[in-house]
């Protein structure tokens, strides 16, 4: 009698690629914060809410406040169309980005989620550093329309 | 104690008592009270049926005395939404969870009868869960009463009308998705029963009781698979149509957590299959069986306890404690019990057939830990970003890329394996195995031939991880080959297997065997190809609420589509239409009724007026006839224009003895004029719109011929935080589907329109998957609800062989 059945054999291989599975995918998967940012497309996003607003409060800017999540498909949508677009980018820097986790489930976040009635993602507010709203953008906007409201909400700053 | 909090505590003691005999009798060997058991049962699962039942009647009537009624429905809201209000929540999925089990454990005990020792301990176990959800009721009751939510307002306080239904539940889908999951869930509830029952029964010495019990097992299984299965695809077509959520399938947390338990269920039925009492899967096939429950837990606690915040987590409030508890008693149970008697007591397995590499057994295997494999990826992928971030901080991303890039392999490995398993099956191990080789070669060339980007499986950059860049540029023509095998092997061998057959119930099995593979193999086929060669296009219609009134409607060509639409209808709305004033305030007769009780408290109240007596600083006047007068007084003063005969609506201080000299008043609502107005016009604060909506109706052509014509837009619910729901207009055509989003605001429509292929295909696989099951639950000579002609002759019928 051996000891090694064929059925054994197959489990331990499928126990082994299971692992191997694990361990490549884990290390592997794309970053998507570290302790201060997160990745969306070619754009970095603060994720400190304070902080955005005393940065953008120290240089005069609007914020742009981005509600996600790692399931929702607009928000890829998002990754590769809006935010690896030239012109978008641009746009962007006009503004300091926050970035919002809608699973994040901080204190910080619900407040602004709750705020910006930010019930499911995407949305897009850009506000002025005291929070008050110079433009929504529900769902998904195509990359044209998107930048659009970029300008909108841009001239809605300069005109305060 | 409300009516409903007295049926659930009945019910608890009645389950306790039926579950404490059971238990007792198991223990002790004691018959003497085992007579009580079956009505015990009984009026638990009655009691609960009939909570059930009086909860929907409190919301089709809506009964706000109830705070869970309140909270979960409206007035506005049409009945057969109102009674989806009854699952809206958690107290009343608990409820209906519970009422299902209940009835399942009623339906086994009356069947099968209480005989045998180990027949009591599975139903105990059973009794036990059933009593542990009435136990949850008890604790967070769908019947509290409002005065509880609202001690300050005081006994017999019911509000005039709900809070409303969470937006996204207003859907035909979800009005049967939730039951159906609900259903599937308590069916697997006697499979767990008599997994964890076989392993008390073999550690104490008493054998086990899965062989004698496998019918019952087999049954169970394969009918809540059959609902689990349907349960899933009315979620997909659910959120299908609630944009936002990414079409069928977006592995969104919740619907990953709910595949876990579908793909282990699938291969606990290979497994249960492949049992044989004493050699193959001794053990595994009932540690498998005992598992499943866990599994539904865990995706319950996902979807309800707030872990993971979804779009499905509509409420977070307690519950997810007392499931995360129910977790780890049917983990205990249904995983540790049997991986410690596998650890330490297994008797070591013969291996007199096992010696055979090529066997229909080890290929029965090899499914099963392919399917595995799947539930991993699904597992791993929702967890192991939460273990990274303890572990390390870091966030990692885990997207739909990642599930479908692992999941493919596997998934075409499994197609193959099935053809080769239904080849070999037939035409033995030369033939077969010649055929394997050819469609594998055949895989791997299709997965080179991509015609165009559109074709490979993912978008690569070079920074990517390697295996991510090889699956993700071979081409989804891998998919047809593995796909073609099965259709031909599965047809192939019921055309060798069917015609011929003596038994007829035989036949119709293996026919639902061939559906049940066919329709898999299309699936994959379907949902690859639908989800890469999806093509979006947009247009924005500027002047759109112009072109809605003209006659003859210009038809615009959208940008790099076939398709044209144009615009014959813009609306703005508001729901409910024609609200009711009594929803929102009181009549005078009823302030009267309330009497000093709501003294100085600010109320609305409405009514015809009947006098005016126009002062300097105020204006009082007289409703319906009655001792109730309201009187405005402005600051600066203002007047209100009311004459007599006006309905009007206000909201203001209820003061008694207001104005002793006024011979016919009992009581003045003190209200200012902004918070007066026509009950046709109401003041800002009795504004009833619950939805604002926009929508446009519209004609869509495709190369110059009419395909669709209906309304999409937007809603908008103020009373929810301003949540935003789309309605789409979908066409569904037999080649692709046609998914219309309008974005309609200030006269511009802006369109999105996405050509969805296979969609229809990919519901006839579903039906098709769907229906092979119900054939092979009704047919299987084996175990089939429907008894073969001539009889054969089943082992199920109550033999014990313990004691």
């Amino acid at each position: 009698m051996t000891f090694v059945t064929p059925r054994k054999l197959l489990t331990i291989m499928l126990l082994a690629t299971a692992l191997g599975i694990g361990y490549y995918s884990m290390n592997t998967a794309p970053v998507l914060s570290d302790e201060s940012h997160t990745y969306h497309g070619d754009t970095a996003w603060k994720t400190d809410v304070e902080e955005a607003q005393q940065v953008a409060a120290e240089e005069d800017k609007p914020l742009l406040i981005y509600f996600w999540t790692t399931w929702c498909t607009y928000c890829d949508d998002y990754n590769s169309n809006a935010y690896t677009d030239p012109t978008v980018l641009d746009r962007l820097d006009d503004f300091v980005l926050l970035a919002i986790n809608l699973d994040d489930g901080s204190p910080e976040a619900s407040e602004l989620q709750q705020r910006y009635n930010a019930n499911y993602p995407p949305q897009h507010v850009a506000v002025t550093p005291d929070g008050e709203v110079l433009i929504e953008i529900n769902g998904y906007a195509e990359t044209d329309s998107f930048a659009a409201y970029l300008d909108e909400a841009r001239s809605e700053w300069e005109e305060r | 104690m409300t009516i409903g909090t007295v049926l659930i505590a009945v019910a608890l003691l009645a389950g306790l008592a039926a579950t404490v005999v059971l238990f007792y009798s198991y223990l002790r060997r004691d018959d003497r009270y085992v007579d009580a058991v079956t009505p015990l049962i009984g009026a638990t699962a009655g009691l609960l049926v009939i909570a059930l039942g009086y909860l929907t009647y409190q919301f089709v009537v809506t009964d706000y005395s109830n705070a869970y009624v309140w909270n979960n429905t409206a007035n506005y809201i049409p009945v057969l939404y109102r009674v989806t209000g009854v699952y809206a929540g958690n107290e009343g999925s608990i409820l209906l969870w519970a009422a299902f089990t209940a009835v399942v454990a009623l339906w086994a005990a009356v069947v099968r009868g209480l005989d045998g020792r180990d027949t009591k301990l599975v139903q105990g176990i059973t009794m036990g869960i059933v009593t542990y959800f009435t136990a949850m009721l008890f604790v967070d009751s769908p019947f509290r009463s409002i005065t509880q939510e609202f001690p300050e307002a005081g006994e017999g306080f019911v509000p005039l009308d709900g809070t409303g239904l969470n937006p996204l539940l207003i859907d035909p889908y979800m009005a049967i998705h939730p039951p159906v999951t609900f259903i599937a869930y308590a069916l697997l509830t006697m499979p767990f029963a008599i997994g964890v029952a076989h392993f008390v029964s073999t550690i104490r010495g008493d054998g086990g009781i899965f062989a004698e019990w496998i019918g019952s097992v087999t049954r169970w299984l394969r009918i809540s698979w059959l609902f689990l299965t349907a349960a899933i695809v009315l979620g997909s077509l659910w959120s299908y149509t609630v944009l936002g959520w990414g079409g069928i399938w977006a592995w969104d947390p919740v619907e990953t957590a709910v595949l876990i338990p579908w793909l282990f269920l699938t291969a606990t039925l290979h497994a249960v299959m492949n049992y044989r009492s004493r050699s193959t899967y001794a053990t595994l096939a009932p540690a498998m069986t005992a598992t499943t429950l866990a599994l539904v837990v865990y995706a319950t606690a996902i979807v309800r306890s707030g872990v993971f915040r979804s779009v499905h987590s509509f409420a977070n409030d307690g519950i997810g404690g007392a499931l995360l508890v129910l977790l780890a008693a049917t983990a205990t149970l249904g995983i540790g019990l049997p991986f410690g008697y596998w650890l330490l007591r297994e008797p070591e397995e013969d291996v007199d057939d096992s010696q055979t590499w090529l066997s229909r057994t080890n290929l029965l295997h090899l499914a099963v830990l392919g399917v595995g494999l799947l539930g991993f990826v699904s597992i791993w992928g929702l967890s192991f970003p939460v273990l990274n971030s303890y572990v390390t901080g870091m966030e990692v991303e885990v997207t739909g890329r990642y599930y479908n890039l692992w999941s493919y392999p596997i998934a075409i490995g499994v197609l193959l394996l099935i053809g080769f398993y239904m080849d070999y099956d037939v035409q033995g191990k030369r033939r077969a195995s010649i055929s394997l080789a050819v469609f594998t070669a055949a895989t791997i060339l299709a997965a080179l031939v991509a015609p165009s980007e559109t074709w490979t499986l993912s978008d690569v950059s070079a920074n990517d991880a390697l295996f991510y860049r090889i699956v993700g540029s071979a081409s989804a023509l891998s998919v047809v080959p593995p796909a073609a095998y099965v259709c031909l092997t599965v047809v192939n061998r019921a055309l060798e297997l069917v015609p011929g057959a003596p038994n007829r119930n035989f036949q119709l099995k293996q026919a639902g065997i061939a559906m049940i593979h066919v329709g898999f193999a299309l699936l994959v086929v379907t949902l690859a190809f639908s989800y890469l060669f999806t093509a979006q296009s947009s247009l924005v219609v500027a002047d759109a609420q112009n072109e809605a009134t003209l006659e003859d409607a210009p038809v615009h060509d959208v940008p790099g589509s076939s398709y044209a639409v144009e615009v014959t209808d813009y609306r703005d709305y508001r729901l409910p239409e024609d609200p009711d004033v009594r929803n929102v305030a009181l009549s005078a007769e009823q302030v009267i009724d309330r009497g000093e009780g709501i003294h100085e408290t600010r109320q609305p109240v409405y009514g015809t007026v009947t006098q005016v007596n126009q002062g300097p600083e105020a204006t009082v006047v007289q409703l319906d006839n009655s001792r109730i007068w309201l009187g405005v007084v402005g600051e600066s003063g203002e007047t209100v224009d009311v004459s007599e005969g006006d309905r009007v609506v206000a909201v203001g201080t209820v003061m008694w003895d207001f104005l002793p000299e006024m011979q016919q008043s009992d009581a003045v609502v003190v209200a200012e004029p902004a918070n007066v107005g026509p009950v046709a016009d109401p003041p800002q604060a009795l504004d009833q719109t619950r939805v604002e909506g926009s929508s446009a109706g519209l004609v869509v052509y495709e190369d110059g011929n009419r395909i669709a014509s209906g309304e999409a837009g937007q809603e908008r619910y103020v009373q929810q935080g301003g949540m935003e729901v789309r309605n789409v207009l979908v066409d569904r055509g037999l080649a692709h589907d046609t998914y219309v989003i309008a974005a309609v605001d200030d006269g511009t429509v802006s369109l999105t329109i996405r050509q969805i292929p296979l969609m229809t295909a990919m519901r006839a696989s579903v039906g098709l998957l769907l229906l092979g099951m119900v054939f092979v639950v009704l047919f299987d000579p084996a175990y089939g609800l429907v008894r073969s002609w001539p009889r054969t002759a089943r082992q199920t019928n109550a033999v014990e062989t313990s004691d």
